[in-house]
């Protein structure tokens, strides 16, 4: 049997690594996506750089930076790109390519062009946005209304954010003493998990009746940001039916979960300020209409109270005219009441005067005939008297029935008759009768 | 504050038109007491309004 002709495989490796060597003498730009980034504790980071096409991997290779220009060239990419070196961005990295005989081949990472990646970053923002666009995605938000006052928020942020303690305290205890309410909904607020985190704190809050649903990041590094112009966070965010207000900060430019939201704000404090500003809105509203109601009946009670005040002193004055003339009336009429009274007590002294007179007068004449009538009457009286005429010698006869006879023809002989004189009277018995001729007998 | 819900838009659109009412010239004298104590009382209940904590809504606080 022939021997071969053989070499051992540390020859191999090393006739590889000088054919490399000739073949790649010099230092090469090439573009690729860092697959895997792993700092190691010794100061060097070991990678991988991948490309893909129509989403599987075409191409792999290893890589590394040495510890000596690692924090060099992370410290510029990161300041340039505002963005961390992780797996998933594309890179411009310049490479010498490195054979080793005991780990085969590896590129050498010499330097790193940010601006490549920021023009990737850019040209992909790009993209993004005019597909939210073309999709219809960019306005949804701004159809939505905040309500006049927002009361249930939703606060999707990480608990231990420095911003999230401003933010409600600021929020919550107002000088004002407005009441909202918050909730924490907790989510990662950076890294490569960040999207999907908020996403899904999102969806779980969306179909609850919140007012608003607010997304803070909170502070934290100014680096890593890429997650807030993810395509599929900024469809979910343009697709909640309830308002999202974003609080990224970021000053350097706006994300694109700023661009669909429904608003953005740069703070924490100004987020909650906007929550805020609509309760003063109201409260200033209630001003308004308290001012204008108070200024309305101010002036209409100035105005009633003008009228009183003319009505009053007109009539004030109207009083003051008629008394000054009454006054004067009266006056006048004092004067000339006051003579004529003067006039008149006179007339009545002396009519009085003659009356009493005149009354005397007729009095004592009255007196006078009454005395002489009753002189008349007395003497009249005096000579009808019976006992009168009795004392002139005349007797009363009287019959058996004890009445005055004044007739014979009742007498008969026999008859018991009364006499009665002035001084006594008798009885008689009746001897004889003769009647007269009345006519003829002469009494006298 | 009343037992039943506060209506908010209601009291203002009320309070709009009392102001509106007391801005009238015509308006009776006799009437704007009642106004003006009706516009105070739906003012304090607005302010109120503002400041107290609604109706209780599920916390999604997760500690």
């Amino acid at each position: 049997m022939e021997a071969r002709n053989y070499i051992d495989l540390l020859e191999l490796q090393a006739r590889i690594k000088e054919s490399i060597a000739d073949a790649f003498p010099g230092r090469y730009w090439v573009k690729a996506e860092i697959a895997s980034w792993s700092p190691r504790a010794n100061g060097h980071c070991y990678l991988s750089l991948t490309q893909s096409k129509g989403g599987k991997s075409v191409a792999e290779a290893r890589a590394m930076i040495w510890s000596w220009k690692y924090p060099l060239l992370t410290q510029l990419f990161e300041t340039s790109t505002g963005e961390k070196l992780r797996a998933g961005i594309t890179v411009l990295v310049q490479v010498q390519v490195n054979f080793s005989e005991l780990y085969g081949i590896s590129l050498f990472i010499e330097n790193i062009d940010p601006a490549f990646t920021l023009g990737e970053k850019a040209l992909e923002r790009k993209k993004a946005i005019e597909k939210l666009t073309a999709e219809g995605y960019m306005d949804m938000q701004k159809e939505l209304a905040l309500p006049e006052l927002p009361y249930r928020l939703a606060v999707i942020t990480s608990k231990t954010a420095a911003g999230y303690g401003d933010f409600k305290n600021h929020l919550l205890n107002n000088p004002e003493g407005y009441a909202l309410r918050l909730d924490l909904v907790e989510a990662l607020m950076q890294g490569e998990q960040a999207p999907s985190s908020i996403i899904s704190a999102i969806l779980e809050v969306q179909e609850q009746p919140y007012d608003a649903i607010l997304i803070l990041r909170g502070g934290g590094s100014e680096l890593d940001l890429a997650c807030f112009d993810d395509y599929d966070l900024a469809v979910a965010i343009a697709t909640c039916p309830v308002p999202v207000v974003t609080a990224i900060g970021h000053d350097k430019d706006v994300h694109i979960a700023d661009m669909v939201a429904h608003q953005s704000v740069k703070t924490p404090t100004a987020l909650a300020d906007l929550f805020l500003e609509a309760y003063q809105a109201q409260d200033a509203i209630l001003d308004r209409l308290e001012e204008r109601t108070d200024n309305a009946a101010e002036r209409l009670i100035n105005r009633e109270e003008l009228k009183l005040k003319t009505l009053d002193s007109n009539i004030h004055r109207a009083i003051q005219r008629r008394v000054s003339a009454l006054e004067m009336l009266l006056q006048r009429s004092v004067g000339r009441i006051s003579r004529g009274l003067l006039q008149k007590y006179a007339q009545v002294a002396k009519l009085k005067d003659n009356a009493a007179h005149r009354l005397q007068f007729a009095a004592s004449a009255r007196i006078g005939q009454a005395v002489s009538n009753i002189a008349l009457k007395e003497a009249r009286i005096k000579a009808t008297d019976p006992r009168n005429i009795l004392s002139m010698g005349y007797v009363l006869v009287t019959g058996k029935d004890n009445k005055v006879l004044k007739t014979v023809r009742k007498v008969a002989s026999g008859d018991r008759i009364g006499v009665r004189f002035q001084d006594g009277s008798l009885s008689a018995k009746v001897d004889q009768v003769w009647e007269e001729d009345i006519k003829k007998t002469n009494i006298a | 504050m009343s037992e039943k819900k506060f209506d908010y838009a209601k009291a203002i659109a009320e309070l709009e038109e009392i102001a509106v009412k007391v801005e009238n010239p015509e308006t009776k004298l006799d009437d704007i007491d009642a106004l003006v104590g009706r516009s105070k009382q739906l003012l304090e209940q607005c302010r109120a309004y503002l400041r107290t904590v609604k109706e209780k809504i599920d916390s999604l606080d997760k500690e």
